[in-house]
């Protein structure tokens, strides 16, 4: 490792100008070719760090030095300049103009013409051994691929420093594994690697060093070797609670959903050919599986937002044609992606109400009632914001999740559908979270659980089934749903 | 009531003349909505640089640069005011727009008054001589709408601004973050559609009528907003679409000649309309608009 820093912040110190103290005293170093993650809980302050060192917002106090000079950005573009890029879990990227377009648009703003952006892009590709398709619009283009393009984007741009925040939460697991490979050759190639993430594998894989961030503190910074991931978890949380565990199941009740040989077409290709399933009142049915192998359109046809060509959903014994029946017949639904669900300019409390009342015939709403049902959430979730009022996208990651959580869990559905419940959560909420399905599935509510997470999957579902390629390629049971059997099935 | 040769040719000719309004403000609206600013208060603007050029036509002693070139300028200077309303104040673009028709209604009334006497009608201007083809005066306007779609489209579809314009229209947020000053973008885009408007309007009351008259644009800036639709935001379909249009108010223009009776040349004064209609829902297609059309951008 090279002696001095590439890139050094000290003392840095950020309060919100609502008063939230993000960051107090945080130092952090970047040596050349280094892969340095950042770990700790939601809220924690690691986008925040990031953000300042990205020039997108200004610290309150601290300073940063580049290349040993003391740099002062009004902007992301000084860092851009300076060759330091962020690349953010949703990409920024223009979706209905080509791969190619897009990099013109970023290199143009460096002031390269379209030949030199052109031969930047074609350099970079070669040095990054990395191909993307250059005449694809981006929103034809999956996570993984689209994540690529901005690796490429601030690569061809000349970044030394790159951030990847929460970079692997929207790709399966090959994707992941290609990340680790392109963040591999980064390395090589001299640059710089700033990886926040809530998976502690993923640290103890690819980082040569790591801070631990809590409450806006640095708790410490270590070299990666033989770090175990309770002793990093122990870091984040200070003390760890115990395991969740399964709370006691009763026997499973009247069959809650029921998915009878559900045929979907989308754009005329068949995504679902012929899927059945049930869940039973109290129990869990994990539906394990690659992304993209027609959960997301099970999960839609569920809810009555896709009609199959074929098939039913029925919720007991009543069928769901619509997201109308599938909430006047008890359904609740947690959804892969929160900000579909959520409003980011609207406050938490509106967000909340929104999602708790959905199907109610209540027509009007007093301040009152929403302050109590933010209340209930912030002390049941253990919601971190600032008040009610407060816009929900100024909240973290994680404490956005826990609203979209909260309120549909607080509402009662009798079949809750949850689609990566734990996405983007630190390991005590997403103890929390996975403890609190369990709950439900003991309290008699049918769960049915839909997560790229295959640990997820396997510590809670009482039954487990595997998608393949718009099938159910088989079923196992707890206790019998070993990863190896569930591997093999997710490849048949 | 037979259609000769001779007339045909008069008739295309003639389409040419009219379309010039309807397709210069759609080309400029165009370019504004590919920047994510919609501008509904095209009508108003035509309206007043309408007005605007006539007055500056006799205030110069009858200059039509004089004319035109004050007509252009209005129409950029409110381009500009909504695009600031719309931009800074992030004031609702449909209510901008509809305030921009407002107050050129009215406005445009009390000036004729205090100019000319009357509430109706300024004196006639003197329309320029260009060309002459088919036994019909042929403005320089008229190639210059069609040069003028063929660069917007080379501007939009070849060009590197053209490109960062499309994608403040499309997602403003990422291409703020990759380096385009948003703000900036749609402020010019929509001046420039601003001018267009203006110059359209110019066009019509100093060089297409010969004069200012009450409520002399007719509709012509909405039918240029469906002009847009019916485009697809492509420059060069305006052109078509713009074409048909005159050429059914040709028609119109041309059958209320033969026939007598009043009450159907009224009902014919709306075959442009009653087409232009059609046409759109027939060809709209909402797939090609600017996704962040009409939306105000809010930084972080
Ligand atoms: N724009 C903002 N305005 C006000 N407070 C904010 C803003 N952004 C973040 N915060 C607050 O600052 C604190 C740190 O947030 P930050 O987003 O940095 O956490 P994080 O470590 O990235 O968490 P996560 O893992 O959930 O993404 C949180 O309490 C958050 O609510
Ligand atoms: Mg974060």
């Amino acid at each position: 490792m090279a002696t001095t820093p590439l890139v050094s912040m000290r003392g840095i110190s950020k309060v919100y100008p609502d008063g939230v103290k993000a960051l107090e005293n945080v130092d952090f170093d970047l040596y050349p070719g280094e892969v340095h993650s950042l770990l700790g809980e939601n809220g924690a302050g690691k986008t925040t760090l990031m953000r300042i060192l990205y020039g997108e917002i200004r610290p309150s106090s601290g300073k940063i030095i580049v290349e040993d000079r003391e740099v002062k950005w009004s902007g992301p573009w000084d860092a851009i300049r300076a060759g330091i890029a962020m690349v953010y879990q949703h990409f920024r990227l223009v979706e209905t103009l080509t791969v190619e377009e897009n990099l013109l648009i970023y290199l143009s703003s460096l002031g390269l013409n379209r030949a030199e952006a052109r031969s930047r892009v074609e350099e970079a590709m070669e040095r990054l051994g990395l191909e993307v398709p250059l005449v694809a619009r981006v929103g034809d283009l999956p996570m993984g691929v689209r994540q690529r393009v901005e690796i490429l984007k601030a690569i061809s741009g000349g970044a030394k420093v790159l951030i990847l925040d929460e970079p692997t939460s929207n790709l399966t697991p090959l994707e992941v594994e290609a990340l680790f490979s392109v963040v591999e050759r980064l390395k090589s190639l001299g640059v710089s690697v700033v990886y926040i993430t809530h998976k502690l594998w993923e640290v103890t894989r690819i980082s040569d060093r790591i801070t631990v961030l809590r409450r806006g503190r640095v708790v410490a910074t270590l070299k990666n070797d033989g770090v175990s991931e309770e002793e990093l978890a122990r870091l984040m949380v200070g003390e760890l609670a115990e395991q969740g565990g399964r709370g006691a199941r009763r026997k499973p009740g009247k069959a809650a959903l029921t998915v009878r040989n559900l045929r979907v077409l989308v754009d005329g290709v068949e995504r679902l050919k012929g899927v059945s399933l049930t869940v039973r009142e109290g129990e869990i049915l994990g539906v394990a599986g690659v992304a993209g192998n027609g959960q997301e359109e099970l999960v839609a046809a569920i809810l009555g937002l896709l009609k199959p060509v074929e098939g039913e959903v029925l919720l007991w014994g009543k069928p769901v044609r619509s997201p109308r029946d599938f909430y006047k017949l008890g359904g609740g639904i947690i959804p892969g992606d929160r900000s579909q669900i959520l409003a980011a300019e609207m406050s938490v409390g509106e967000n909340a109400a929104f999602i708790f009342y959905t199907g109610s015939r209540k027509i009007a709403l007093t301040p009152g009632e929403v302050e109590a049902l933010y209340r209930e959430i912030k002390d049941r979730f253990h919601l971190v914001a600032p008040g009610p009022d407060a816009p929900v996208g100024r909240l973290s990651g994680g404490n956005q999740q826990k609203v979209v959580v909260g309120s549909e869990v607080l509402r009662g559905p009798k079949l809750l559908v949850a689609v990566n419940p734990t996405q983007g959560l630190d390991i005590a909420t997403t103890r929390f979270v996975r403890g609190l399905l369990s709950d439900l599935a003991s309290q008699g509510v049918a769960v049915l659980l839909v997560s790229a997470d295959l640990d997820e999957v396997l510590e809670l579902s009482d039954r487990v089934v595997v998608m393949s390629g718009g099938r159910i390629t088989g079923e196992l049971a707890r206790g019998d749903a070993t990863p190896e059997k569930v591997g093999v099935l997710m490849g048949a | 009531m037979p259609i000769e040769a001779g007339d045909l040719a008069a008739l295309t000719v003639m389409a040419f003349t009219a379309m010039v309004p309807i397709t210069l403000t759609a080309i400029g609206e165009i370019v504004g909505e590919k920047a994510g600013v919609v501008n509904i208060g095209l009508e108003g603007i035509m309206l007043l640089a309408a007005w605007t050029a006539v007055a500056a036509y006799f205030l110069s002693g009858g200059s039509h640069i004089a004319g035109y070139t004050a007509g252009l300028a209005i129409g950029l200077l409110l381009g500009l005011l909504h695009g600031v309303i719309v931009v800074y104040l992030k004031g609702d673009q449909i209510v901008s727009g509809v305030g921009l028709n407002l107050f050129a209604a009215g406005a445009t009334v009390v000036g004729t008054l205090a100019l000319w006497g009357n509430y109706a009608n300024s004196p006639p201007v003197d329309v320029p001589q260009f060309i002459e083809i088919a036994g019909q005066r042929v403005s320089p306007l008229v190639p210059l709408t069609i040069l003028m779609g063929v660069a917007v489209w080379l501007f939009l579809n070849k060009t590197v601004a053209g490109l960062r314009l499309r994608s403040v229209g499309d997602d403003p947020r990422s291409a703020e973050a990759m380096g385009v000053n948003v703000y900036r973008v749609q402020i010019a885009a929509a001046a420039f559609a601003g001018a267009m408007a203006g110059l359209s309007g110019a066009y019509l009351s100093i060089d297409y009528i010969g004069s200012f008259t009450k409520m002399i644009t007719a509709g012509r800036g909405f039918i240029a907003l469906a002009n847009v639709a019916f485009s697809g935001w492509n420059p060069l379909l305006a052109l078509l679409g713009g074409f048909i249009f005159g050429f059914f108010e040709a028609l119109a223009g041309f059958a209320k000649l033969q026939l007598e009776a009043t009450a159907e040349s009224y009902l014919l004064q709306s075959i442009p309309y009653v087409a232009t209609l059609i046409a759109v829902a027939l060809v709209s297609r909402k797939g090609r608009m600017p996704r962040w059309l009409g939306r105000p951008y809010v930084k972080e």
